[in-house]
């Protein structure tokens, strides 16, 4: 006990570095993610029957891989077989190419989940507007769209929760995020080595996390209770 | 007709796709390895021609990226943050006499040599043992420092334990990939493999296997008094071998960092840096 008392300084500065690394991860996802699932979902329910196909075959691979497959490949494709490694050798490459591989993953979750949420919507609805002489886009952003937000919410509430302990994938091309981190100190590091206990410590981060989310997203639902 | 369309839509995409690829390669090539896809398949003897020098590849970045991992007391971080330790130190010492920068970059072991086939390092320096699988896998230089695999026991448990021959109904924990596995598996002794040697040691320490093999060097900082480990200890040598540098198939960096050891070994350099980390005992002699 009072050997991990001396070691907590050092660790929690260190954790706090790859939680740092996570949030970042976890906000870059979310901002790319959220809209890129609405243009794919668009495409998957286009009536132009070529665009739906494709776009509905690319979300059965991309949903149908495991992210780490996805991970090594964003990372490392480009410079075994194109023979250029567009990442570079840093940290920043390594986040960019975990960025991109979380993005478009997630966005294919987000996708069925809007397609859900946008066909549950009343077709008559769309018919009225129609009939009162408003466009297509019109009817989507002035009926549909809050309507859809409203339904959806739970769902995504689920992924992005599922999300905040996904990141901690992303350490199998080495990006240094709080996993990393915590585990750093069972092989050695800093001065502190064969300690346990950080890695089981990341949990506590995850859990505060999410519970903040959590109570966050409860909020929102309850401010588009007005729809009923 | 639709169906004709779209599989026409879909080739189109295909073909988009590999046209974008092709041209940026092509770019990159121009500028810095015109024939590269040629070279990796040829030996070190290639590696002389300038134009495809791996040598050349580096200078023309300006900087050395060095594959490690956090593993004292050959690549750690001192307190501001800075890589030190005796490969990152001589790591440092090689750069600055090929004229460039050194990055030190932290992989995931597993994934060395995608890291440096991808041309995301540019070599694996960090006390990495020189087995068959990483001399196929790598082009690597001549061993600079001796190690040994040893067992690791509860304290209360190792003197029951003398010889490899006590330990043959033990359940043992190693590194996948590792020495100690080859070792473990050479003998037909029971073994469960496990992502790293530090996750071997706590197999032991929660019981959940009886012993575990790792590193000397690696033994003697994470193990007995005044460690996370207090209750565990080290006993025998399984073999001993030797650590090296790796690079990637035909790089002409082997005979510079060969030239590099052998240089710095002679104006005693070498040994000065191997002091300062107390792995001088451990220094192989280079000719």
């Amino acid at each position: 006990m009072e050997l991990i008392m001396q070691q907590m300084p050092i660790v929690i500065g260190a954790l706090n570095v790859g939680f740092l690394q996570t949030l970042k991860l976890f906000a870059v996802t979310l901002l790319g993610a959220l809209p890129l699932g609405l243009i794919i979902s668009f495409g998957s329910m286009s009536e132009f029957k070529p665009l739906s196909i494709l776009t509905k075959l690319f979300v059965w691979i991309i949903r149908g891989t495991p992210l780490m497959i996805q991970l090594l490949i964003f990372y490392f494709f480009p410079g075994l077989v194109l023979k250029n490694n567009i990442w570079g050798s840093g940290e920043n490459g390594r986040f960019m190419a975990a960025s991109i591989a979380f993005i478009i993953n997630y966005a294919c979750y987000f996708s069925e989940i809007y397609r859900g949420g946008i066909q549950g919507v009343p077709r008559g609805q769309q018919e009225a507007g129609l009939v009162l002489g408003m466009t297509k886009t019109q009817i989507f952003f002035h009926v549909t769209l809050l309507q859809m937000i409203k339904r959806i919410l739970p769902p995504i509430s689920n992924e992005i929760i599922t999300l905040v302990k996904d990141t901690s994938l992303a350490r199998i091309i080495a990006l240094q995020e709080i996993i990393w981190a915590g585990q750093a100190f069972l092989k050695g590091s800093q001065g502190i080595s064969g300690a346990i206990w950080p890695l089981f410590f990341t949990a506590v981060y995850y859990l505060i996390f999410s519970g903040i989310l959590t109570v966050l997203l409860g909020k929102i639902e309850e401010k588009l209770n007005y729809f009923r | 007709m639709k169906k004709w369309l779209a599989l026409m839509l879909a080739g189109a995409m295909c073909l988009s796709m590999a046209a974008c690829g092709a041209s940026k390669t092509e770019d990159k090539q121009d500028t810095k390895e015109p024939a590269d896809t040629t070279a990796s398949a040829e030996s070190s003897d290639a590696a002389a021609n300038a134009e495809s020098s791996d040598l050349d590849y580096v200078r023309g970045n300006g900087n050395l990226v060095v594959g490690i991992t956090d593993f004292e007391p050959m690549d750690y971080k001192d307190a501001d943050g800075n890589w030190i330790g005796f490969d990152a130190d001589m790591a440092k010492a090689f750069a600055d006499s090929l004229g460039v920068d050194v990055e030190f970059v932290e992989i995931d072991w597993d994934n060395k040599v995608l890291e440096l086939d991808a041309k995301t390092i540019d070599c694996v320096w960090n006390g990495m043992t020189l087995t068959p699988e990483v001399t196929s896998a790598m082009d690597c230089s001549n061993a600079y420092c001796n190690n040994a695999q040893v067992v690791i026991l509860p304290k209360d448990k190792a003197d029951q334990y003398k010889s490899v021959e006590d330990m043959k109904d033990l359940t043992f924990a190693v590194e996948a990939g590792s020495a100690g596995e080859a070792e473990i598996k050479a003998l037909n002794y029971n073994c469960t493999a496990v992502k790293a040697q530090s996750d071997a040691l706590m197999e032991v320490a929660a019981g959940t296997s009886d012993a575990a093999v790792i590193d000397l060097l690696m033994a003697s900082a994470m193990v007995g008094e005044g460690t996370g480990y207090a209750d565990l200890t080290y006993t025998l040598n399984l073999n001993s071998e030797e650590y090296g540098v790796g690079f990637r198939k035909g790089s002409d960096l082997v005979a510079a960092l060969n030239d590099f050891l052998k240089s710095t070994y002679a104006d005693g350099s070498l040994m000065k840096c191997a002091e300062t980390y107390k792995v001088d005992a451990s220094i192989v002699e280079q000719k």
